[in-house]
Parts: C-alpha cells; sequence; structure tokens
C-alpha cells in the first residue's frame, strides 16, 4: 500500500484546501500586481492572459501623487492612535467584566456588544452629524474618536476573556504577598494578559487601517485614510485599473506584512473567545 | 475467533523522538495484561496503536491470524476506555452507550435491549436519560466502560481509566471492572502508571520504559523474582545492595548471609531485598541503626544505616514494640535472594 | 459591612467600567439614540416637532422598499454562501495538524484586506474583460455579468470573499475546543468522518457557528462600500441610500429612520440567537465547555440523585 491511511487524508485535506486558496486568495492578488505593472504603450487587453509587458510607469505615477504618501502615514498615524487609545480604555473595563460579577453584568456586556451589531454605516451617519456640529468633521481628531467606536467593543471582549483565563488564585497570591490591588493588576494580571493585548491590537489595527464607511462619513473630503483615497480612485467616473491596482497595493502591503510578521497572534482560540459566543 | 492480540516490531517516531521500539508483546486470548511504566515510556502510544488512533511508524499488529494494523479505527471493533471518559457531552447516558450499536445499524429495538442491559451490568440502570454533566466522575466512567463493552468488542483497551477519581471510587470501579472483563471474556490491556493498581488488577503486567519493554510477568513474578533493577524499584519499594556472590551464597555487607535463588545470572547487578523480607530486631551489639522511624498503623517503616547503607526495613504490625531513632538493631536477610541483571536498552538511534 | 480581600465597592466597579462603556455611551449610544429620535423629526422651517414624516416616506415609497428587501438580501445570500463554504474548510482543518499550521495562517490574509479592495478584486477578476473571462472564453464557456448585475452576484462574492475566512476563523475554533478523546472515542466506536462532522462536531460547534453567522449577516447587511462599488444601479441598498440621501440631499430625517430600521434588523437578529441558544439548551454552552476541557476532577455532588455505585 503506497500510502498510508492519514497520508491519504492529509492529500485530500491539501487538496481541498488549497483548491480554495489557490483561485481565491493567491490568483486574485497576483493579476492586480500584474495591473500595476500594466505598460501603457502596449496595453494588456482580452484575449490575453498574461501581460505582454511590464512598466513601472503606473507606480511612478502615484507615487509622485503628491498626496499618497502623506495619506499612507497619515492612516498609520491614525491607527496607532486608535489602536493604543482602545487598549487604554478597553482594559479597566475587560477587567471590570471579568473579574466581577455585578448585578448589571449582562446589560453591560450586551451594550458593549452593540457598536459591533447595529450596522457599521448607522454608527458613521450617527456620529457624521454630530461631529459636524462639534466642528470636529474633518479632523483628524475626530477620525480617530470616531474609528474608535468600531474597535473597543471587540477589544474589552478579547480582554475579558483573557483576563478570565487568568486563575483567580494569582491575583490572591499576590494580595496576600503584600501588593494592593492596583499592584496586582498591574504586575501580574497586565503582563499576563500580554497575548490578548496583541491578537486584539494587532487586529484593532487593522481593523482600522482599512476601515472606510465611518473615516468617509466624518473625515472626507478634508482629511482622507488610505482606504478613503482608494475609493475615490475606484468609485470616479472612469476606473483606471492600473492606478487603481498600484494604490491597492500601497494599502495592501503594510496590511500583509503585519499579518505574516504577527500572524502567529491573532490567534484562534483569542478569536473564537471573544466573537464565538454573543 | 481467536482474538489474542500479536504486536511485532512496533516503531512509533514522533519527529526524531522514537517513542516505541521495535516492540514485541503477545497478548493472550482472554486476558487482562497492564502496561506499567513511569511518563513517557510509550505505553500510551503503543495502547493507541493498537486502537488505531496512531499510526505506527512501522511494524505489524495481528489480532489472531489477521493483520490489524493498517485497518481504520472505527472498523477494529475495539472498545476504548479513556482517562478522560470522552462521553459525548451533548447526548444522554443511553444514546452515549447506544452510539456504537447506531454505527453498526444493530436495529432499535435490539440496540435498546442492549444498552439497558449494559447499564444494569455497570449498575445504572436508572440514570438512561441524564446527560453526562449531571453525574459524578465515577458514573461517567461506568457510562463509558459500558459503552466500551456494549458493542461486544474483540478487544478492550484502557487508557488509565482510574487516574481522574478519587482513591475510595477507584477501588470500588477498579473491582467492578475487572469482574466485567473477566465475565465476557475479553482480551484486555490496560496502561496505568500506578504499580498498585497493576498488581491488584492484572493476569500480566509488562513493564516498559523509554520505548521498549522491560520484562512481563505475573505480578507475584515481578514483585519477588525481577529480573532488573528497574522493574523492582517500580514494583514497590526496595533495597538495593552490592553483595559479595560465591556461587549460590551470598555475603551482604553487613556479614549476614544468604543464599542466591539465581546464581549465575549474566551481568549481575546486585540483589534487591523487599523491605519486608527483612528482619529486624533491638540489639544493643547490632551494626545498624535506626535514623528514622513512621508507624503505619498496619506496618512501621524503618530507616537503619548499617555497614555504611541506609536500608529501609517495613515491620509487620502485631504486638511487636515500636523501635525508636537511634537504637541499634540487628538485620536479618530472607533466606534466599533474587540476582538483578544490567538492562541493556535499544540503542536510540534508528537503523 | 467588612472588607475582605474580595470585596469590591461598587463604586469602584463603577470607575472601572467609566472608561470603555463612558465612552461608548457618548459616542455610541447617544448618537444613536439623536439617530432614533432624528427619525421622527420633521424637515424644513415650520416642522412640527415629531412627525412619521420619515417613516411614511420610507415605507411608502417603492423604491426604498426594494432597496430594503434587497438589504436583505445582500445580508443573506453572502452568509450563506460563506456557511457552505466555511463548514467544510473548517473541518478540514481539523483533520491534520500540521496543514492546519500552514493553511491556518494564509486563508485569514482576506481578514486584513479592506472591502474596498475585495471589491477591487472581484472587478478585475470577474467584470467583463477580467481574468476569469479571458480564462474561459478560449475554453468555449461564457461568463454571466457579475458585475453591476440585478441579482448582485459581484456583491455577493465579495462580500462572502471577506466573511469566509471571519467565520472560519469563529467556527474553526469552536470545533478546535472540541476534546480530542471525545473524537477518538467516537473513532473507535465505529463512527466514519462524516458521522463525527454531523452528529459530534457541528453539534458541539454550534453555539460558535450561529454567533458567526449572525455576525456575518449583520456586517453584510450594512455594507456599504462593496454594493456601491459592484452592485446594480438599481435597487440600491439601504446603506447607499442612506448615503445618497444624507449627503447629496440633506434628508436626514429619512437617513435617520433608514439607519434605524437597520438597527431594529439588526438587533431583532441578535435577539433571535439569544432566544434560539437560550432555548434549544439551556445548559449547552456549559455542555459544549464540558466537552473541551476533561474534568480532572472527581466525583461532584450532582443535583438529584440518591444512592447510587461510585
Amino acid at each position: 500500500m503506497a500510502l498510508s491511511h492519514a497520508q491519504r487524508t492529509q492529500v485530500w485535506v491539501g487538496v481541498g484546501l488549497y483548491g480554495y486558496l489557490i483561485p481565491i486568495l493567491a490568483v486574485p492578488i497576483l493579476v492586480v500586481a500584474l495591473w500595476s505593472f500594466y505598460d501603457p504603450a502596449v496595453g494588456w487587453f482580452p484575449p490575453d492572459i498574461l501581460p505582454r509587458s511590464l512598466s513601472v510607469s503606473a507606480w511612478k505615477e502615484v507615487l509622485a501623487d503628491r498626496q499618497i504618501i502623506p495619506t499612507f502615514f497619515l492612516s498609520l498615524f491614525v491607527s496607532t492612535v486608535v489602536t493604543l487609545l482602545t487598549a487604554v480604555l478597553a482594559f479597566p473595563t475587560a477587567w471590570a467584566l471579568a473579574q466581577f460579577p455585578f448585578r448589571l453584568k449582562r446589560v453591560v456586556e450586551i451594550f458593549v456588544l452593540a457598536p459591533m451589531i447595529v450596522p457599521g454605516i448607522v454608527v458613521a451617519v450617527s456620529l457624521g452629524e454630530v461631529f459636524f456640529s462639534l466642528k470636529l468633521a474633518g479632523t483628524v481628531f475626530g477620525v480617530i474618536l470616531v474609528q474608535t467606536v468600531g474597535t473597543l467593543p471587540l477589544m474589552i471582549r478579547i480582554l475579558a476573556a483573557t483576563l478570565e483565563s487568568i486563575p483567580n488564585e494569582l491575583i490572591l497570591a499576590a494580595r496576600t504577598l503584600g501588593a494592593s490591588p492596583r499592584a496586582a493588576v498591574m504586575r501580574i494580571a497586565l503582563p499576563l494578559a500580554w497575548p490578548g493585548f496583541m491578537a486584539g491590537g494587532l487586529l484593532n489595527f487593522i481593523a482600522s487601517f482599512e476601515e472606510f464607511e465611518k473615516s468617509f462619513m466624518v473625515g472626507a473630503p478634508k482629511v482622507q485614510t488610505l482606504a478613503v483615497r482608494l475609493w475615490a480612485y475606484l468609485g470616479g467616473q472612469i476606473l483606471v485599473l492600473p492606478t487603481a491596482a498600484v494604490v491597492t497595493f500601497i494599502l495592501l502591503i503594510p496590511m500583509l506584512v503585519i499579518f505574516f510578521v504577527a500572524e502567529r497572534v491573532m490567534r484562534e482560540d483569542v478569536m473564537a473567545a471573544g466573537l464565538g459566543k454573543l | 475467533m481467536d482474538k489474542s492480540l500479536s504486536i511485532r516490531q512496533l516503531v512509533k517516531d514522533f519527529g526524531t523522538t522514537r517513542a516505541l521500539k521495535f516492540v514485541d508483546l503477545d497478548v493472550p486470548a482472554g486476558s487482562f495484561t497492564t502496561l506499567l511504566g513511569p511518563s513517557g515510556c510509550g505505553k500510551t502510544t503503543l495502547l493507541r496503536a493498537v486502537a488505531g488512533i496512531t499510526d505506527p511508524s512501522s511494524g505489524e499488529i495481528y489480532l489472531g491470524d489477521r493483520r490489524i494494523d493498517r485497518v481504520m479505527p472505527e472498523k477494529r471493533n475495539f472498545g476504548l476506555v479513556f482517562q478522560t471518559y470522552a462521553l459525548f457531552p451533548h447526548m444522554s447516558v443511553e444514546k452515549n452507550i447506544g452510539f456504537g450499536l447506531e454505527m453498526r445499524r444493530v436495529a432499535k429495538p435490539d440496540a435498546q435491549r442492549r444498552v439497558q442491559a449494559a447499564l444494569e451490568l455497570v449498575g445504572l440502570g436508572h440514570l438512561a436519560k441524564r446527560l453526562p454533566r449531571q453525574l459524578s466522575g465515577g458514573q461517567q466512567q461506568r457510562v463509558a466502560l459500558a459503552r466500551a463493552i456494549v458493542i461486544e468488542p474483540d478487544v478492550l483497551l484502557f487508557d488509565e481509566p482510574l487516574s481522574n477519581l478519587d482513591a475510595k471510587l477507584r477501588d470500588g470501579l477498579r473491582e467492578d471492572l475487572r469482574e466485567l472483563q473477566r465475565q465476557f471474556g475479553i482480551t484486555s490491556i490496560y496502561v496505568t502508571h500506578d504499580q498498585s493498581e497493576a498488581m491488584a488488577l492484572a493476569d500480566e503486567i509488562v513493564v516498559m520504559k523509554d520505548g521498549e519493554i522491560v520484562e512481563r510477568g505475573t505480578p507475584v513474578d515481578l514483585y519477588r523474582r525481577p529480573a532488573y533493577r528497574f522493574t523492582a524499584e517500580f514494583l514497590g519499594l526496595t533495597n538495593v545492595i552490592a553483595a559479595d556472590i560465591a556461587g549460590s551464597r551470598c555475603l551482604l555487607p553487613w556479614g549476614a548471609e544468604t543464599r542466591v535463588e539465581n546464581p549465575g545470572a549474566k551481568a549481575a547487578e546486585g540483589v534487591a531485598i523487599r523491605p519486608e523480607d527483612i528482619g529486624i530486631t533491638a540489639d544493643p551489639e547490632g551494626g545498624g541503626v535506626v535514623t528514622h522511624a513512621v508507624f503505619m498503623g498496619a506496618s512501621t517503616h524503618y530507616n537503619v544505616d548499617i555497614a555504611g547503607l541506609n536500608l529501609r526495613v517495613v515491620a509487620a504490625g502485631g504486638q511487636a514494640a515500636i523501635l525508636e531513632q537511634g537504637q541499634r538493631v540487628n538485620l536479618t536477610p530472607p533466606p534466599a535472594l533474587h540476582l538483578l541483571q544490567t538492562f541493556a536498552p535499544m540503542r536510540e538511534a534508528a537503523e | 459591612m467588612s472588607k475582605g480581600i474580595n470585596t469590591v465597592r461598587a463604586s469602584t466597579i463603577a470607575l472601572l467600567l467609566l472608561p470603555g462603556v463612558g465612552y461608548l455611551v457618548l459616542f455610541f449610544g447617544l448618537p444613536l439614540a439623536r439617530v432614533v429620535l432624528g427619525s421622527f423629526a420633521g424637515r424644513g422651517k415650520d416642522a412640527p416637532l415629531a412627525t412619521l414624516d420619515a417613516w411614511q416616506q420610507l415605507f411608502a415609497n417603492p423604491v426604498y422598499l426594494d432597496g430594503l428587501w434587497f438589504s436583505l438580501w445582500l445580508g443573506v445570500a453572502p452568509t450563506l454562501l460563506s456557511l457552505a463554504v466555511s463548514l467544510p474548510l473548517s473541518a478540514l482543518m481539523q483533520a491534520n495538524e500540521s496543514s492546519r499550521r500552514f493553511f491556518g495562517s494564509l486563508y485569514r490574509i482576506p481578514l486584513v484586506v479592506p472591502g474596498i479592495v475585495a471589491a477591487f478584486l472581484v472587478l478585475v477578476m470577474l467584470d467583463r474583460g477580467g481574468m476569469l473571462m479571458r480564462i474561459l472564453t478560449p475554453l468555449g464557456l461564457g461568463l454571466p455579468k457579475l458585475v453591476r448585475d440585478p441579482v448582485g452576484l459581484g456583491a455577493i462574492l465579495a462580500s462572502s470573499w471577506k466573511t469566509i475566512p471571519f467565520m472560519t476563523l469563529i467556527i474553526s475554533g469552536s470545533m478546535a475546543a472540541i476534546s480530542k478523546d471525545v473524537i477518538a472515542a467516537a473513532r473507535t466506536l465505529g463512527a466514519s468522518r462524516l458521522v463525527i462532522l454531523l452528529r459530534i462536531q457541528l453539534p458541539l460547534a454550534r453555539p460558535g457557528i450561529t454567533a458567526a453567522v449572525l455576525l456575518s449577516f449583520i456586517g453584510s447587511l450594512g455594507s456599504f462600500v462593496i454594493p456601491n462599488l459592484l452592485g446594480p444601479t438599481y435597487p440600491l441598498p439601504l446603506s447607499v441610500h442612506m448615503w445618497s440621501e444624507g449627503f447629496q440631499k440633506g434628508n436626514w430625517p429619512l437617513v435617520y429612520a433608514m439607519g434605524t430600521l437597520l438597527s431594529v434588523m439588526s438587533i431583532a437578529v441578535l435577539l433571535a440567537y439569544y432566544f434560539l441558544i437560550g432555548f434549544l439548551n439551556r445548559g449547552e454552552a456549559e455542555a459544549q465547555r464540558l466537552g473541551a476541557r476533561p474534568r480532572a476532577g472527581a466525583s461532584r455532588a450532582p443535583e438529584a440523585l440518591n444512592a447510587n455505585p461510585a
């Protein structure tokens, strides 16, 4: 018998999984990459499956656009601030939810869940008008505030799940050894909750970087994140594929870099804990 | 059909670690064989290979004269009882037990009858509709046992089934388990790291270490006449003493003399004397000094310094006076001793 | 009240909750209330204080009603498609440890890809003149219109593209939490892999599956960018209407009415979820927990059992 049963299973599993991955993921990204190297002198028309020649002219054109690089850094800045702000706001709340039973706990849990349930565009619209009257519309600060509304619920849930898994005895032991409640939290619980911070933080950063609806409603047209900029390229009257492809990659590459560097942080068990039961 | 189990040259590698090294084992039909050893010795790996849950890297397994190592676990008709009970949490007790029958497409009325009979066998007839989480650990394990037996398996495999239970429950369930196995005469393999459990249950104990079988034998044989030091030390307390051997005469370091019952054993490694086989008497001129004495009720455990050794001695209860720390004593060896041989483990590297 | 090491004052809890919950109240709860109330506002200088005008506009106008159905369609269809793909994917990933590790990281890539890019990928691949067409034409096969088509297939595919890894993550995590011994027990009892999937894994992963379905539906229901770029010009989902009515026409009460309606639908789905979960089996979540982590404990006194062995 050529292959054992386990090996045969492995082959089938591989076929199924890669049969999904390659056409759904690898091929489209490859095609977009090829479009970004479109050669305007030759063009890439049907029925050609592969372009006949490549050129970096689209890249040059986009990078020469004086707004792209600042927009990129603006997005980075916004996402970083949003991630940090979310972590700081989420931790005390997650701690309270994880450690203490209190009467209104379920109500608080549902309220924290609510921004994930109500469609993002409704949240965006609700804040768009409010911020307009507060003169926060079209400001970076406004965009940061509105994005945090979207990232906070997930961070609270992930942190609460992580903190719940810390045995209560550890905190008690610290207290009996003389630690004040605050010290016990900062020196024991916080470090142990680090995986939750990493996982949630990464998810938040990515969610914020690619977020569209809220940033658009509050920021545009004065403040544009990279995602909003891409929409401008894609939603215009004439779709210039190569340009859009380049901007797509500018948006995508940092995400992929973060992803591969830190993907093990986006653990299944953390996600399942944060989202698996509502 | 011959329900004896034969394992031939079984090897299991996990990456670069070899968990099983060319293991050969014959388990007679209807017998109760225990695999005993410390953690990491390969006993669980061996059991799982027999069950089909783990694929061996090489080697063969036979049930009777039918080769089964390539047969998928769902087709082997082996019953498996887990340390963690592994009951299906979303199914009632009777559905759990009936699951194997359902897979075998047994007709409903038949299946129901058999499930009920199995429940009665383990004494849980009134709990048919409960869910596993409503049962105690001991009850869950009984359900697991019923589930494994009801399918009339060719072989029963136990993976440390009593380890999660507390001591009192353990003894009761252990007896019931053995009784059931005897009643149905199912070939059984039982994995444990607890030597007293192995001795209480087994027809034959197979001692394992580092992926290979050290030796096998009945509990009495292994206890009284262990071939190797590892076996002697694993099965209960023992003293291993380097002694002067001349023919069948044995001279112990403190001057006492006795016989060796297996003279000429190759590559000798000293003698093993069980603590309960050493006589201890108070003697102001004696060569030994009691360093430690613990009264255990049915017996008293002593530590005695003698001739540069520190020996464990166990004196049976009764009315004898308890000796005190610092008291001088005389130690009397048993009339015959067993010589230990040096165990030669298999090479680490793969061929 | 004596203070032990474990007593915590209510005020402390409130203080701890303040940053997170307070922020959400301020920037989510209150604005949302404004939206709901605003849907009853009137327009114009002489507008009455509360009116059902906006609601009437919403329900009386067939354009918006079509939009409502289309929103629901764009919520349901990607969810069903994603479920059909996620379940086998999650099951496949349980089968083998090593492929799970490698594949496990790759399949999550769409999670970090913005919806816009997903839409763009669909455009590039599936539009007329797109890559798929170029591959199929020499084979003599054709492709239906997938972008700006009346059914919104392109939008559905793009939404599914993003939803599948999300669902797979949650469902696979739920399945992985099932004790390996339970699966092994089923195998030795004679269950084939298919039976194990249907009778053991799916039932025990049901809370996770339901949550994944719920979140996916809600996400697709309110999606704006994908239908905006790929969807047909008619009907438009409510989310797109909200944008055009608001930013292009300034009819805010109508926008708020649409927003309120979408929110109500989403919350209704959440409540249905709670009802289903609570109704089906009160202790099912606990059963799943117990199936996941073996109790390394001895006996524990069960609720109502009298003299019984062991």
